[in-house]
């Protein structure tokens, strides 16, 4: 029952839809890209610079070197999306676990988780990423874990609020006076009732991620074994006098594909939080 | 030996105005068998008191004995056996349930903790249910689908799960609608029949706890002014304060409501933060004295089993 | 002959939801001479704070507005009137006390600024004068200290005093009509005590017709003089006070009254309860809405919607069972 109440209210936000169905898309194209393009997307294929159309077999056209744009795009959909959802996942881990402690024990373990959020949110987040990609390496995990590092804070203080809330509520209080530990109310009491909104905001990291994503490997500190969608953007900069098309296309699926996260987020929002909503 | 045992129990919250004393020297006695009903205004610190027992507040000082064991040393296993014994019982039916929990999962939370087997638990969750008149199909459904009245069931159901022999319930009623409140108090006096159990009734409706308590306790400002006998209090109430709210509590019918004088208290409640000096209530008292603003009177006894707490009677 | 200060004529306000319509108000009758004080008592979602909302035409819209019938206020109906005459009239004529005293006060004003703003919006007085009535108005409700206070804001005051502001407020310029709304749920006993011989005190003094809307049987007894009782939406008793209590004629009145301590009487050994609850609006019984709940229900109740009837002077019930007894 409760599950199709949320589908409903879900499928009520029109945008939402769309950008669910656009997600789905890419995530497809993602998973079947070694069907559609069996060979390695960075393998020279063709002539250099071939404008889309140009040439029937590659519609989307060839980059600087003469690989096909349209199976780096479909095989980097796998790695920008992977990367976004990853880093996601960690900054929900650690923003999460902060704040749930942070809120429920309050004090001084308050004090200093709050402290420690406010230290990473006075340090530009790009740079942030910046510097801890060139100190590790760049390699994908280190750029997921350094993206996960500088966008916890937001979680951190969505959980923390919902915690504070929660934790003096009489159903808290309740399990309390029966004596369970305070590890099992925060996970099983309070935490499934403090997920919604933190849910509606991971989604938004992931968009956040795949932008940080981008301007990394736009700068040229990308992972070099992986053809994501910034890197795409970063090795057509050379030409994007000439030859823009090579930036814009992948650049406009980075658009497409952070738009509809956040029509989604949106679209969570409205079916979590149906009180916000109603008539 | 009493089943609950206040001496001298003292709670304070430092708050940014200062230390508020929220109870301030409180000692009652609650036998078995027996529903003590624990009256005040607001801020009086009735529900504080009910939750120092529940060890969800830390008393600052004095006992709290259950069956004549102090609870602030307990840990452990022996904790675990007080909280058996002693249940509680919310004001809020929409905020003492996980509202993203089954019922069936609420009420069989106190079994799993004290480490029931999964068949005793759904067998004793049906008998639970059946007694506080829910229908069985009511496990799998979730809090929203009940009316307030239910929800107090569902709480009433919690409480009772482990037998225990004190039921703490903090204003259980007042949220409710007249007739869905009449069906839940007599529900608590089934139970009572049916069980044994004890209560300790808090609550700030005076009609309310007129007609469930056997005993009542007068509650101003973190002290006692007065405990006694249901009848002794409403028949001959001593404290002024005590007189003072009788005389305050509407009466749902007209002729009695018009035959009565109504002395109507003037003032407001002081602030928990600054209270009068001596007697709390000085600054509202009309039989007050100049030894009531110097000297705090203590609660002692009267003769006739009732206590109270002042100068002048 | 003069008008009555209030007069409502089959009274019908809907609810417009995304669930269909319901009737809050369902044809609701009632008139209230000067110095009567008339309570309207139900339970939740009975229609009585939309019953006062309407006759005051304040109702949130969407989703509720009134379809049908007539509020007389002073011999003039107000239904048809647009928003702007309203603003004259709400506060000169007809006033209201709400439930929550602090909310209904504006926080970042000072309790002078509210009630002067009151007097010159509705009256010729300058700004000196309705300052010195500002503090008039707070002596006369009794505020403790009156001129301190007229510098305070509501959160320096606490729930009773707040309260006395409102008070003080309505009544500034002398309105014929009083509408209280549970104006003592939030209150303490004894602070409930005071705003009730208040509000009695001030009634007296200026003739004033008043509705006393309240879920509270006990203070039904207190106050009124005469009782309409509401359920799912519609009038289903009305009564002078000693008869309702006397001698209820609707099962669900009896069935109030009953599940009402009364300290001071004898004790009941156990709490005559009504099964069931109040129904959602939008799930009412095809007959009449009690029936389900009722002890004294016949195959009639259920087919058939009863209507008002005066079994007797000054008396009206829509019951089935009652008629025939």
């Amino acid at each position: 029952m409760q599950r199709f109440e949320f589908l409903g209210r879900f499928a009520r936000n029109r945008g939402a839809l769309v950008g669910a169905g656009l997600i789905l898309v890419v995530a497809l194209m993602a998973i079947l890209a070694p069907v559609f393009f069996p060979t390695d997307p960075l393998r020279i294929v063709g002539l250099p610079e071939l404008w889309p159309g140009e040439d029937s077999e590659f519609p989307l056209g060839t980059d600087s070197l003469g690989r096909d744009i349209l199976a780096m795009i479909v095989h980097g959909a796998r790695a920008t999306l992977l990367i976004g959802l990853f880093a996601s996942a960690v900054a929900t881990i650690i923003g999460v676990g902060v704040g749930a402690i942070a809120g429920y024990f309050g004090g001084w373990v308050d004090e200093i988780a709050m402290r420690a959020a406010e230290l990473f949110q006075t340090i530009p987040n790009l740079i942030f990423v910046l510097t801890i990609v060139v100190i590790l390496g760049s390699t994908l995990s280190n750029i997921v874990i350094a993206i996960g590092i500088v966008s916890w804070t937001p979680i951190a203080r969505m959980t923390r609020a919902e915690f504070l809330a929660l934790r003096d509520r009489e159903f808290v209080q309740a399990c309390r006076s029966m004596g369970m530990s305070d590890f099992r109310i925060i996970l099983t009491e309070i935490l499934p009732n403090a997920l919604p909104p933190v849910i509606v905001l991971s989604s938004l990291v992931v968009a956040g991620a795949i932008l940080f994503e981008s301007a990394v490997s736009f700068l040229g500190l990308g992972d070099p074994n992986v053809a994501s969608w910034g890197r795409l953007v970063g090795d057509g900069r050379q030409l994007i006098r000439s030859s823009w098309y090579i930036c814009a296309i992948p650049g406009i699926a980075i658009m497409i594909t952070v738009l509809c996260l956040n029509l989604v987020g949106d679209g969570l929002n409205d079916a979590l939080n149906p009180k916000l909503r109603d008539r | 030996m009493s089943l609950l045992s206040l001496k001298d129990v003292r709670v304070q919250f430092n708050t940014s105005g200062g230390i508020v004393r929220a109870v301030n020297g409180v000692s009652l006695d609650l036998a078995v068998g027996e529903t003590l009903g624990l009256v005040g205004e607001s801020g009086c610190g009735k529900s504080t008191l009910g939750k120092a027992i529940m060890k969800l507040v830390p008393a600052a000082g004095g006992q709290i004995l259950v069956e004549g064991v102090d609870i602030a040393p307990l840990s452990g296993e022996q904790l675990t056996d007080m909280r058996r014994k002693v249940q509680m019982i919310f004001q809020d039916p929409y905020g003492s349930l996980n509202p993203r929990s089954t019922v069936g999962r609420s009420v069989a939370q106190p079994l799993v903790l004290a480490g029931w087997k999964p068949d005793a638990i759904a067998e004793r969750v049906e008998t639970l249910l059946r007694w506080v008149g829910l229908p069985s199909d009511a496990r799998q459904r979730y809090p929203h689908e009940f009316s307030g009245g239910q929800r107090q069931r569902i709480g009433i159901a919690r409480a009772l799960a482990l037998s225990p022999k004190l039921i703490i319930c903090d204003e259980p009623v007042s949220a409710l609608d007249v007739s869905v409140r009449a069906q839940v108090i007599n529900l608590l006096e089934d139970l009572k029949g049916q069980f044994g159990v004890s209560y300790l009734f808090i609550s700030h409706d005076l009609s309310v706890v007129e007609h469930i308590a056997d005993r009542v306790a007068v509650m101003y400002l973190g002290m006692l002014f007065e405990v006694g006998g249901r009848d002794q209090i409403w028949k001959s109430p001593q404290h002024p304060y005590t007189r003072a709210l009788l005389a305050a509590a509407p009466i749902a019918n007209p002729k009695l409501a018009r035959a009565r004088q109504r002395t109507v208290l003037q003032g407001e409640l002081p602030s928990p933060l600054n209270p009068p000096p001596g007697c709390p209530f000085n600054s509202r008292c009309p039989m007050a004295q100049e030894r009531c603003r110097a000297e705090k009177p203590v609660l002692r006894p009267l003769g006739n089993g009732a206590q109270a707490a002042c100068h002048f009677v | 002959m003069k008008p009555l200060p209030l007069e409502v004529r089959d009274l019908r306000t809907t609810l417009f939801t995304r669930r269909g319509e319901m009737k809050a108000v369902d044809g609701l009758s009632l008139t209230v001479g000067p110095g009567e004080t008339v309570a309207i008592v139900g339970e939740s979602g009975c229609g009585k704070s939309l019953s006062a909302l309407s006759i005051m035409r304040l109702l949130p819209d969407p989703p509720a507005r009134i379809v049908g019938g007539q509020v007389k206020l002073n011999g003039r109906d107000i239904v048809p009137l647009p928003e702007e005459t309203m603003l004259g009239i709400r506060g000169k004529e007809i006033g209201m006390i709400f439930q929550d005293p602090i909310s209904s006060l504006n926080p970042v004003a000072t309790v002078e600024k509210q009630i002067v703003e009151v007097l010159m919006t509705h009256t010729e007085l300058g700004r000196g004068q309705a300052r010195v009535r500002a503090h008039e108005l707070l002596e006369l409700v009794g505020m403790p200290d009156a001129a301190r206070r007229l510098d305070a804001y509501p959160h320096q005051l606490s729930g009773g005093m707040c309260q006395r502001v409102v008070i003080a407020m309505a009544i500034a310029c002398s309105p014929s009509v009083l509408i209280a709304d549970e104006p003592t749920t939030a209150l303490d006993v004894t602070v409930q005590a005071q705003v009730l011989a208040l509000l009695k005190k001030l009634q007296a003094d200026a003739g004033m017709a008043m509705i006393f809307i309240t879920h509270d049987l006990g203070v039904v007894a207190e106050t009124a003089d005469r009782v309409v009782v509401m359920y799912a939406g519609r009038k289903v008793e009305e009564a002078s006070v000693d008869d309702l209590f006397d001698n209820p004629l609707h099962p669900y009145t009896v069935g109030l009254i009953g599940a009402t301590p009364t300290p001071g009487a004898e004790r009941a050994e156990r709490l005559a309860d009504i099964p069931g609850m109040v129904p959602p609006l939008n799930a009412l019984p095809q007959g009449c809405a009690f029936a389900p709940r009722c002890k004294r229900v016949m195959d009639r109740c259920l087919a058939e919607r009863p209507a008002l009837t005066a079994p007797g002077p000054g008396r009206l019930v829509a019951c089935f069972a009652a008629e025939g007894s």
